[in-house]
């Protein structure tokens, strides 16, 4: 059972992470894809917090998130007069770079990783437990979201995402609003960084690369960009599929490539007969 | 007033149906009956299944082998197999398949990062894992659960820079490794303990995994001119800096530890590889007899020998280990529990291995083993020295 | 020290040239294509267990396997084209849908190639060592002078198309205004499939060349793309040759850095180019011009009568 309870862990943790970027991708229209490197501070910094001083695991994550939070507005506010394709690749090299100098500084482990994290939680219902907060933390970040968008300031959002000029032009200020996105997304998903490194007690930066921003971006795709159910579907549905596959007793030699081809198949039939995924977001009437 | 339209609930239904088929798949399987469960958990694809292949196939071969001459007392093993790709994340997803789906009381992987990110898992779940084949000396302080049957960075290494500098006389050397977890913890042994024997360490480069020019700091190498250069890569790398060292006219002797003992790279460099030092942590076929066998199986199966030879005699031992254990739970009539297996691991204590001989595991985690030196002559590497 | 600088500077040029023509791929997509195409990656992985098979499985000679090699890498550009971008385009899907189905498809392929060759990394030929020479003590190898030859040759092959062949003068009147051509009978579509024809030829010969020297793997691609990227960037959207310039600038870079920082930061170069390039110079770094102003005219006046 402990296995299943360590997919929900991962499945509360995508959930964080998938709707966080689908306020700033889907809502906000921003091409980021430097999430996981969010998730990466927030996680590095949870971690070190508890190595080093042995902080606690609540204190040590929302430091993670604020982090990460710090972070996001430090990227953003060079990049963010760029737009479109170039905060694309902007944001590619803002990753990859910060995790080059993760893997070449000694305190964080380097390539090696960071081990010997403490155990925020002991005994025999760690793993439920830890899956009970996990998914709670996902689902109040989904509706969080979802409260946000529904309101007045989820209008600026979406108006700004539809026509930036037009909203220009009614005299707001939209660099702060997308500095605001960012900084909201990019810290929840360093509190989901938190989460993940008290449970696994073990970082590694390989762990936090161009890969995982596809995967993140392709739960958002599937599921539905710019609504609040389609991120939970698409975590459920991408975190499934690749464990259901290992019960196929397929050779291990081909396991691997077999869930990779099923996975981006499934993608790219996805984009080129339903964009919108499987939830579509709603156009208002005109 | 919102109403369900027909398309949103079939949408609905096909939405149910896909979670739901996506979840069904993932619950535990039943364990059988008198079969002895063993776990491995190694990369079968990835950058690294060029090795984790054949050590597979090498424990598979160990496994059929003791079946066929009656198993456990009658009983027979079964390895349960599962790729990590060498990646920690998936690593752990497959460690915890073994542990928690096919229950096995153990499981033996590699790769200093994946065994690193499996000890936590491998220490709540009470599964014994055993490492082989990774060499970060972190491996000895992971947890009570976490043994090494494969000695440890600073076996090899340090062997190998005491016989440079007391045996071949090198007074300066230079090290290059490669900027991961492999690299890092080899190259600081060999420079700590050249150093502290007299020799001087000239240059200390990193070199990036993705890197494939290495001319600015093979030039500074040059420069710092070196008695010996030791290579503390992998696979993929250790054939270009060498060949490109060569390229730029240098000469000096070149080691490495056992990551460059693989036959591709003679063929790649030619005639270049000649004097290659490496170290192997696993004896050769004048050594040990039934290695002998052992290569030519491979080379009737496979028409090559194996890709890191002692890598792959390690994991044909690891069945072994387990059977001695297995034997020793049905001696004393105890369930067969990562707990119990742990205790009978400590209480043997002492293996004779077929294809690595006397294996002692110490309480510190760690294990003490002869040290076998080769050396490229001739195109093919031949014993150089051993060293106890 | 001189001669430590010459031979970082030749060896460095001579690495570019594989650089160079996943540049000049990868810039030619994005000016006439105006597409940021990811998928070049599989592109090039196609290229070369395409030509790995033609030398290692069937023995055949590098050259037809280079021949081989780029029909297969063209007919995949122009599969990529028809099947892939084009139902795109007709749905004016965002710039983010063709990131996203560009870097899956890469992702696919690469998939596909891990089934069929597995994973260990492999070369062309048995042997990655070249014979040399010693020019005024720079050691230039084999190896050196086939890559830089031939980039050169294949640059000077591209300028001369779009210079003075008719498709390549299209492809530049595509690239400048698509609608407009199209008003003038030049079809949009026939440029795009000739520009991933030519990407596929330059990603064809840069694989050729980089997996003479270099172990290759089925995602390799994908980290050597980067470089075509930011080189794209610094050269400025749309101008092919400053890109292939700033290819080889680029990888100089990234050489003589080892002389002033350990040689484990020299990834951390190219990202943190990458960054500064968007931030500062997001239209690429032009050079001042040398020329001087002309001086204004003052305005014609009516004649009065």
């Amino acid at each position: 059972m402990d296995y299943i309870y360590s997919i929900l862990v991962l499945a509360g943790i995508y959930l964080v992470l998938s709707s966080s970027f689908d306020l700033i991708i889907g809502y906000g229209g921003l091409i980021s894809i430097a999430h996981p490197i969010f998730y990466a501070l927030g996680a590095y910094t949870a971690g070190l917090l508890a190595v080093s001083w042995h902080i606690p695991a609540v204190p040590a994550t929302l430091a993670g998130g604020a982090v990460a939070m710090v972070a996001s507005v430090a990227m953003s506010l060079p990049a963010i007069r760029v737009a479109g394709d170039y905060l694309l690749i902007a944001s590619i090299g803002f990753q990859l770079g910060l995790l080059q100098v993760i893997k070449n500084v000694e305190f964080t482990g380097g390539d090696a990783g960071l081990s010997n994290i403490p155990a925020a939680i002991g005994g025999p219902l760690r793993s439920q437990i830890f899956a009970a907060i996990s998914l709670s933390l996902g689902l109040t970040v989904v509706f969080l979201i979802r409260w946000i968008v529904r309101g007045p300031y989820g209008a600026i959002i979406t108006a700004m995402r539809d026509d930036e000029l037009a909203l220009l032009a009614l005299g707001r200020n939209v660099t702060r609003i997308k500095v605001v996105i960012l900084a909201l997304g990019s810290g929840l998903a360093g509190l989901a960084g938190g989460v993940y490194t008290f449970y696994y007690q073990y970082l590694n930066p390989s762990q936090f690369d161009v890969l995982q921003s596809a995967t993140i971006l392709t739960m958002v795709v599937i599921g539905g960009m710019g609504t609040s159910l389609g991120p939970v579907i698409g975590t459920f549905l991408l975190l499934g599929l690749p464990q259901a596959i290992t019960f196929l007793h397929l050779p291990p030699s081909i396991m691997a490539p077999f869930q990779g081809i099923l996975f981006c198949a499934l993608v790219l039939l996805f984009i080129q007969l339903r964009p919108q995924g499987i939830i579509a977001a709603r156009r208002p009437q005109t | 007033m919102r109403t369900f339209t027909s398309q949103g609930v079939r949408r609905r239904t096909v939405l149910g149906s896909a979670i739901a088929g996506a979840f069904v798949g993932s619950m535990p399987a039943m364990a059988k009956g008198d079969i002895l469960p063993l776990g491995l958990a190694m990369p079968m694809t990835g950058s690294q299944a060029l090795f984790g292949t054949d050590q597979v196939r090498a424990a598979q071969w160990a496994t059929d082998d003791i079946n066929k001459s009656g198993g456990v007392n009658g009983k027979k093993l079964d390895l349960l197999i599962q790729d990590t790709q060498a990646d920690p994340q998936i690593g752990i997803n497959a460690f915890n398949h073994l542990a928690e789906i096919d229950k096995v009381p153990v499981v033996a992987t590699a790769w200093s990062s994946v065994v690193q990110a499996i000890a936590p898992v491998a220490d709540r779940t009470k599964t014994l894992a055993l490492s082989i084949g990774a060499s970060s000396t972190q491996i000895a302080h992971l947890g009570k659960y976490v043994y090494t049957t494969y000695p440890l960075a600073s076996v090899d290494v340090t062997a190998l820079a005491k016989y440079l500098y007391n045996t071949m006389h090198k007074s300066t050397a230079a090290v290059l490794y490669i900027n991961n977890d492999s690299g890092l913890e080899g190259a600081r042994v060999f420079r700590d303990v050249f150093s502290k024997l007299g020799g001087k360490i000239v240059a200390y480069e990193a070199y990036d995994p993705n890197a494939t020019d290495f001319t600015g700091m093979l030039l500074k190498v040059r420069a710092a001119n070196p008695e010996v250069v030791h290579i503390q890569g992998l696979t993929a790398d250790i054939p270009q800096v060498f060949a490109q060292m060569r390229q730029l006219g240098m000469q000096m002797q070149v080691t490495s530890y056992s990551a460059g003992y693989n036959p591709r790279l003679i063929k790649q460099l030619g005639s270049a590889a000649e004097g290659f030092i490496v170290t192997s942590l696993a004896p050769g076929v004048s050594e040990d007899p039934n290695v002998g066998p052992f290569i030519e199986r491979w080379q009737k199966v496979m028409g090559r020998k194996p890709n890191g030879l002692p890598y792959t005699q390690y994991l044909y031992d690891y069945p072994y280990i387990v059977k001695s254990i297995y034997a020793w739970l049905e001696h004393h009539k105890l369930p067969a529990t990562g707990v119990n297996f742990r205790k009978g691991l400590l209480d043997i204590r002492e293996f004779n291995l077929p294809m690595t001989g006397r294996l002692i595991i110490n309480p510190d985690h760690t294990v003490l083993k002869p040290v076998y030196l080769m050396i490229v002559r001739h195109g093919t590497f031949v014993p150089l020295a051993t060293i106890s | 020290m001189l001669l430590i600088l010459g031979q970082i500077l030749w060896t460095g040029v001579a690495n570019a040239a594989y650089y160079v023509l996943f540049t000049i791929a990868f810039a030619i997509i994005v000016k006439v294509v105006r597409l940021w195409n990811f998928a070049q990656a599989g592109m090039m992985g196609i290229a070369f267990y395409s030509m790995y098979a033609v030398v290692n499985l069937l023995n055949w000679p590098g050259w037809l396997a280079l021949a081989i090699g780029m029909v297969a890498t063209m007919g995949a550009g122009l599969l990529i084209e028809l099947y892939g971008l084009r139902p795109l385009r007709r749905r004016h899907s965002s710039s983010l849908m063709f990131f996203i189905y560009t870097l899956i498809l890469s992702e696919l392929i690469s998939y596909v190639l891990m089934l069929l060759f597995g994973t260990e990394p492999v070369t062309l030929f048995p042997s990655i060592l070249s014979p040399v020479r010693i020019i005024g003590g720079i050691v230039v190898s084999n190896w050196d002078l086939t890559a830089v030859g031939a980039t050169a040759v294949s640059l000077s092959a591209l300028w001369l198309f779009l210079r003075f062949h008719r498709d390549g003068q299209f492809l530049l009147a595509v690239s400048d205004n698509g609608a407009l051509a199209e008003l003038y009978g030049i079809s949009a579509q026939r440029a795009y499939l000739v520009a991933m024809a030519i990407a596929g030829v330059f990603a064809c010969e840069g694989m050729y060349l980089f997996g003479t020297r270099a172990g290759v793997l089925p995602t390799t691609a994908n980290d050597l793309m980067l470089f075509a990227v930011i080189a794209t960037l610094l050269g400025g959207m749309g101008r092919l040759f400053a890109a292939a310039a700033a290819a080889a600038v680029l990888a100089l870079v990234q050489s003589y850095s080892v002389l002033v920082i350990a040689s484990k930061w020299q990834g951390l170069v190219l990202y943190a180019f990458l960054f500064i390039v968007i931030v500062l110079f997001p239209r690429g770094f032009r050079l001042p011009s040398l020329r001087r102003r002309r001086v204004e005219q003052p305005a014609v006046t009516e004649a009065k009568a």
